[in-house]
C-alpha cells in the first residue's frame, strides 16, 4: 500500500497527462502505422494487409497529393501570420484601452465564431462575386484570415488579462519608448499567449473545410482533395505525408529548443 | 486582477455602436444596389449553343473524384498530347446539391468559375438546364459521342434529344451485401429485417433510395404518385426511428462496409472496386435496380467550348473509353468498348456492372424525379429531407 | 502623447482586424439577414424580399429536438475536454520545464492533419468488432451487444476530440505564467495543496478556462461534421438541418432564419454563462467593473 501509493499519489497529474496525450495522438499513431500497409488500391480503412515501404520510398509520387499539401501549407502559415498579427493588436486594444464600441467590437469578435460555417462560407461566396474577386487562393485567404482572428483575440486576451504590468512601467520610467518597451517587454511577456494562437489559427486553417469548398474556385487545398478521395480512398500517400508533417514539426521545434539550449550555455559559460 | 483603465463613461458606447451600423448599411448599399430578387432566372432565359471552333487553349474540367484513370499516361494526357490542350482537371464535385450549392450564385450571374465542362447526375443536369444555366449542344459538333453512344442512352426522358448533356458513365444502385455475414439478403425489403438491425445503411440521395423502396413494394417509380412517395418515406422514418437503419451516407458506406460495421446497404455497382473485402458484392435486388447516368454539361459562361466539345469528342473513342472503364468499372456509355477490353483482359468484358446485358437490367427503372409540380416536388423532398435530418 | 493620440491608439490597434470582420463578415452576413426575410423558391423566379418573419417560425418549428440535442451534446463535449485538457495543461506549463513548447506542439499537430483522416483514423479505432470497443464493453461502459460508431457518444467523443485544441491553447497560455514558486509558497501558506490550488492556480488560469469554454462551446453547437461521420439516424444537429435546408432544400431563407435563431440561443447561453461565472473575460468586461 504505502510506497507504491504514495508514488501514484505523487505521480498522478503526470500519469493523467501521459494518458492524455496518448488520446490525443492515437489517430497519428494509427495513420502513422498505416502508412506502412500494403494494399493494391486507395485506403478506405484501416485494416492491416501486409508491410511495405513502397509509400514512404514513393511518399512524394502522387501529384496531387503534394500539390493540395503545399497549397494548405501556403495559405496556413499566411492566414496565421496576418491573423495573429492581426488578433494580436485587436486583444491589445481590449484589453488595455478603454474606448467607445468596446462592446461592439466585443460583439463583432464572438459572432464569427457563433455562425455555422455553412453560412459564412455561402455568405462569403455571394460577397466575394459582387466584390468581382475572382476564387481562388485570395479569397481563401481572406476567407481564413476572417474566421481565425475571433480566436486568435480570445486567447491573447486570456493571456493579457491580469497581466503584470509592472515591468513595463519600470521600462517607461526608464525612458523606455513605447515600441522599444512594446518589443522588449510585452512582446516577450506575451510570447506564449501568441504561439498558443497561432497554432490554433494554422490549425484551423489547414483544417478547413466547409467554408473553403464554398470560395476555393478550382484551387484545391489538403482537407477538400482529402473529402474528395476518401470517398472512393485515400491513397497512402496521404498517411505518409500527413505521419511526416507531424515529424517534421515535433522535430523543427525540437532543434530550435536545442539550438537555444546551447546558446544559453554558451552564454553562461562565457558570462 | 486590477485594470488601471476603468470604465468612467459608459453611456457613451451607443453612438459608437450607430456609427458602425451605419458604415455597414453604408457598405451594404454600395456593393448591392439594384436588384430585389435574388435567385432564379438565371443566365438569362435564352439558349445559347456551345460554339466549336479550332482547338487549342486551356480547358477546365470539374468531375467526381476517382472517375478517371490514373497515371502519366492517363486519358487527360493522352488528351493534351493529341490537341495540344492545356487541361485543367479538377475533382470537386463530391456531391450534387453541394456542387450546385456552391456554384448557383457565379452560374445566376452567367459565370463558370472558369470550368468549360462539369459532370453531374441526370436530374441535376435538367435542374440546371431548366433554369437556364446550361449551354445546349450542337449534334453535329458531336460525331464521334453520337457515332459511338449506346442506343439505350441516346434518348432518356430527362433530356430526349441529348440537348445539353452528354453521359460520361452510367451506373447501377442496388444493394451491397457481405455475403458471409448476410448471406439471405435479395431484395430491398430484407433490409428491414429485425435480425440485421442497426447494420444496415441506405444512401442520403433520395432519388436512389426511395424509388428502391417503392419498387420493393411493388410500386414501378416510373407510375408513383406523390402518395407512394410519401409512403416510402414513411416506411424509411419508421426503420430509422427503430434503429434498424444505422446511417444515411453518401459514399461512405464503402467504409463501413469493409469495416463490417455494417452487413448490407444500398449501394452503387462500380464501388465492389474499392472495398478492400472479399465478402462485399453488389448485388441486383430481386425487384430491379436504378439506373442512372452521371453527364458532362458545358455551362453558361464557359470559356473554351471548343475544346470542351473536343473532349466530349476523344472520351467517346472506344480505345481512349476502354482505359477509363477499366479503371472506373461503372457502366460505360460507348458502344464498341466491351471488344476494346476482351483483348486486354476477358473477365471485365464479361462482367456484368460494366457491361449488363437486357435481361440483367430488364426489371430496373430508370432513376426517377418525385412527380408533379414544383410545390409537390418541394413536399417530396422536404419530406425525405426531415426524415433524414430526425426532424418532426 | 498629446491626448488625443491617446485615444485614438486603440482604434489604430482595432482598425486592421475591425475592418477585415466588417468587408467580410458583417457585410456578407448582413446579406444573409436579408435573406432569412426573403420568400418563393429557386425554381419560381427566385426569393423576393417581402419581410417574411415567418421564416423563424417556421425554422424554429420542428428542429427544436435538434436545437436542444445541439447543445447537451456541445456542452457534454465542454466539460469532458476541460477534465482531458486543464491536467494535461497545467503539466504541459508547469512540469514540463523547458521542453514545454515541444510538447505543446506534439500535442497539437495530430491537429494539422484533416480532421477527415484523424476521424477515420477514430472509426477504425472504433469499429464495431475492434479490440477497443471490446475494452469498453468489459470494463461495462457500453452494453454488451452495443455499439460505439453511430451513436451520441460517438458524436460527443468526435466533438470532444476535435476541439481539444480549443480548450488547451487558452489554459496552456495563461498557465505559463505562473511562477511555480507561487504555488510553494501558496502550499505553505494553506497547508492543503487542494486549498492553495483553489485559492492560487485556479483564479490564475480563469481567464484561460473562461476562454477554452467558449472556444469549444460555441464551434461545437454549431458544428455538423461530427453527426454526419460519426452519429447514426437519431443524432441530428442543428448544423445538420441548416445543411439539409441550404443544399438539399435550396430553401435559403429558412436556412438563414435557423442560423440566426442560433446564433441568437448561443449568445444568450453565452452571456449567462458569463454573468453566472462572473468573468468578464470575453464580452462586456464593462459589466463586471461597473
Amino acid at each position: 500500500m504505502s510506497g507504491a501509493w504514495r508514488w501514484l499519489r505523487r505521480n498522478a497529474l503526470l500519469l493523467y497527462a501521459a494518458l492524455a496525450v496518448l488520446y490525443m495522438l492515437a489517430p497519428i499513431i494509427v495513420i502513422g502505422l498505416f502508412s506502412f500497409d500494403q494494399t493494391s488500391t486507395g485506403k478506405l480503412d484501416y485494416r492491416w494487409s501486409g508491410l511495405t515501404l513502397d509509400y514512404w520510398r514513393e511518399a512524394f509520387a502522387d501529384e496531387s497529393v503534394n500539390e493540395a499539401m503545399i497549397t494548405s501549407i501556403q495559405l496556413a502559415g499566411l492566414s496565421m501570420l496576418v491573423s495573429t498579427a492581426i488578433g494580436t493588436l485587436m486583444a491589445l486594444a481590449l484589453v488595455r484601452h478603454e474606448f467607445r464600441g468596446r462592446k461592439a467590437s466585443n460583439l463583432l469578435i464572438v459572432l464569427p465564431m457563433a455562425t455555422p460555417e455553412i453560412v459564412i462560407g455561402a455568405a462569403l461566396l455571394s460577397m466575394f462575386l459582387i466584390y468581382g474577386l475572382e476564387l481562388g487562393f485570395q479569397t481563401l485567404f481572406l476567407a481564413h484570415v476572417m474566421f481565425s482572428i475571433s480566436f486568435v483575440v480570445v486567447v491573447v486576451r486570456s493571456r493579457l488579462i491580469g497581466f503584470d504590468r509592472s515591468l513595463e512601467e519600470a521600462a517607461a520610467d526608464l525612458g523606455a519608448r513605447p515600441l522599444t518597451t512594446f518589443r522588449t517587454i510585452t512582446l516577450p511577456l506575451l510570447a506564449p499567449g501568441i504561439v498558443a494562437a497561432a497554432l490554433l489559427a494554422f490549425a484551423l486553417s489547414i483544417d478547413d473545410f466547409v467554408i473553403s469548398n464554398f470560395n476555393s474556385g478550382t484551387t484545391e487545398t489538403f482537407p477538400l482533395y482529402i473529402f474528395g478521395v476518401s470517398l472512393r480512398g485515400i491513397p497512402v500517400q496521404v498517411n505518409v505525408l500527413a505521419t511526416l508533417l507531424f515529424m517534421v514539426t515535433v522535430v523543427a521545434i525540437a532543434l530550435v529548443l536545442w539550438q537555444q539550449r546551447r546558446a544559453e550555455k554558451m552564454a553562461a559559460s562565457a558570462g | 486582477m486590477s485594470n488601471s483603465f476603468e470604465n468612467t463613461s459608459a453611456h457613451r458606447r451607443r453612438p459608437a455602436l450607430a456609427l458602425l451600423l451605419a458604415l455597414v448599411a453604408m457598405l451594404a448599399l454600395a456593393a448591392c444596389g439594384d436588384d430585389d430578387t435574388v435567385g432564379g432566372g438565371g443566365g438569362g432565359g435564352e439558349a445559347e449553343v456551345a460554339k466549336a471552333g479550332p482547338v487549342r487553349g486551356e480547358l477546365t474540367i470539374s468531375n467526381w473524384p476517382a472517375y478517371m484513370d490514373t497515371g502519366k499516361e492517363n486519358t487527360v494526357a493522352e488528351f493534351e498530347d493529341a490537341t495540344g490542350v492545356k487541361v485543367d482537371y479538377v475533382e470537386d464535385v463530391n456531391d450534387n446539391a453541394e456542387f450546385f450549392g456552391k456554384l448557383r450564385p457565379q452560374l445566376e450571374r452567367g459565370q463558370s468559375g472558369g470550368r468549360s465542362i462539369f459532370v453531374v447526375t441526370d436530374w441535376m443536369a435538367k435542374q440546371m438546364y431548366d433554369l437556364g444555366y446550361l449551354q445546349e449542344l450542337d449534334h453535329a459538333d458531336l460525331t464521334t459521342v453520337f457515332d459511338n453512344i449506346l442506343p439505350s442512352l441516346e434518348s432518356p426522358s430527362f433530356d430526349p434529344e441529348r440537348k445539353f448533356s452528354v453521359p460520361w458513365q452510367s451506373g447501377m444502385t442496388g444493394i451491397m451485401v457481405n455475403e458471409k455475414l448476410a448471406p439471405d439478403i435479395r431484395s430491398v425489403n430484407d433490409l428491414f429485417d429485425p435480425k440485421y438491425k442497426g447494420k444496415v445503411t441506405m444512401l442520403s440521395e433520395m432519388r436512389d433510395t426511395v424509388p428502391l423502396v417503392m419498387k420493393a413494394d411493388g410500386v414501378d417509380p416510373a407510375e408513383a404518385d406523390k402518395q407512394d412517395w410519401l409512403d416510402a418515406i414513411d416506411k424509411l422514418r419508421e426503420a430509422a426511428e427503430s434503429g434498424q437503419i444505422r446511417r444515411f451516407t453518401g459514399n461512405d458506406y464503402n467504409q463501413d462496409m469493409t469495416n463490417e460495421n455494417v452487413v448490407a446497404a444500398i449501394g452503387w455497382s462500380g464501388d465492389t472496386s474499392i472495398i478492400e473485402n472479399p465478402d462485399v458484392k453488389w448485388r441486383m435486388p430481386a425487384e430491379g435496380c436504378i439506373l442512372w447516368s452521371d453527364n458532362m454539361v458545358i455551362p453558361k459562361g464557359a470559356p473554351n467550348t471548343a475544346a470542351a466539345l473536343a473532349w466530349m469528342n476523344f472520351v467517346y473513342r472506344p480505345r481512349v473509353q476502354a482505359d477509363i472503364a477499366e479503371y472506373v468499372q461503372y457502366v460505360t456509355p460507348v458502344a464498341g468498348v466491351d471488344e476494346v477490353l476482351r483483348q486486354r483482359d476477358p473477365e471485365l468484358a464479361d462482367n456484368q456492372l460494366i457491361f449488363p446485358d437486357e435481361q440483367f437490367t430488364a426489371d430496373c427503372s430508370t432513376q426517377p424525379d418525385p412527380p408533379g409540380s414544383e410545390e409537390d416536388q418541394q413536399e417530396v423532398t422536404e419530406a425525405f429531407q426531415d426524415m433524414i435530418t430526425g426532424q418532426g | 502623447m498629446t491626448a488625443l493620440r491617446r485615444r485614438l491608439v486603440p482604434y489604430g490597434l482595432l482598425g486592421p482586424g475591425a475592418i477585415w470582420l466588417i468587408l467580410f463578415f458583417v457585410v456578407p452576413m448582413y446579406f444573409m439577414g436579408e435573406m432569412a426575410l426573403r420568400s418563393g423558391s429557386l425554381d419560381t423566379g427566385g426569393f423576393a424580399l417581402t419581410w417574411e418573419w415567418a421564416n423563424f417560425a417556421d425554422a424554429l418549428s420542428g428542429s427544436d429536438e435538434q436545437i436542444v440535442r445541439s447543445f447537451v451534446y456541445a456542452g457534454l463535449a465542454t466539460v469532458i475536454a476541460l477534465a482531458i485538457a486543464y491536467p494535461l495543461a497545467y503539466a504541459i506549463a508547469l512540469r514540463a520545464g523547458r521542453w514545454k513548447l515541444l510538447l505543446l506542439f506534439a500535442v497539437v499537430a495530430p491537429f494539422f492533419t484533416t480532421y477527415l483522416i484523424r476521424t477515420i483514423a477514430w472509426k477504425t479505432i472504433l469499429a464495431d468488432a475492434s479490440p477497443a470497443v471490446d475494452v469498453l464493453q468489459l470494463l461495462q461502459l457500453v452494453p454488451q451487444d452495443g455499439r460505439v460508431l453511430a451513436t451520441g457518444g460517438a458524436v460527443v467523443a468526435g466533438l470532444t476530440y476535435n476541439f481539444l485544441p480549443f480548450m488547451i491553447l487558452p489554459i496552456y497560455a495563461s498557465l505559463e505564467r505562473m511562477d511555480v514558486r507561487l504555488i510553494e509558497a501558496a502550499k505553505d501558506l494553506y497547508a492543503s495543496s487542494a486549498k492553495a490550488f483553489l485559492k492560487v492556480t485556479l483564479p490564475i488560469s480563469a481567464p484561460g478556462i473562461v476562454a477554452g469554454i467558449l472556444l469549444t462551446f460555441i464551434p461545437a453547437v454549431g458544428d455538423y461534421v461530427n453527426a454526419l461521420l460519426l452519429g447514426g439516424t437519431g443524432q441530428s444537429m442543428v448544423g445538420n438541418v441548416i445543411q439539409s435546408l441550404y443544399l438539399q432544400q435550396r430553401d435559403y431563407p429558412e436556412a438563414a432564419a435557423l442560423s440566426f435563431v442560433m446564433m441568437l440561443a448561443i449568445l444568450a447561453v453565452v452571456v449567462v454563462y458569463l454573468r453566472v461565472a462572473g468573468s468578464g473575460a470575453f464580452i462586456g468586461d464593462e459589466e463586471e467593473r461597473a
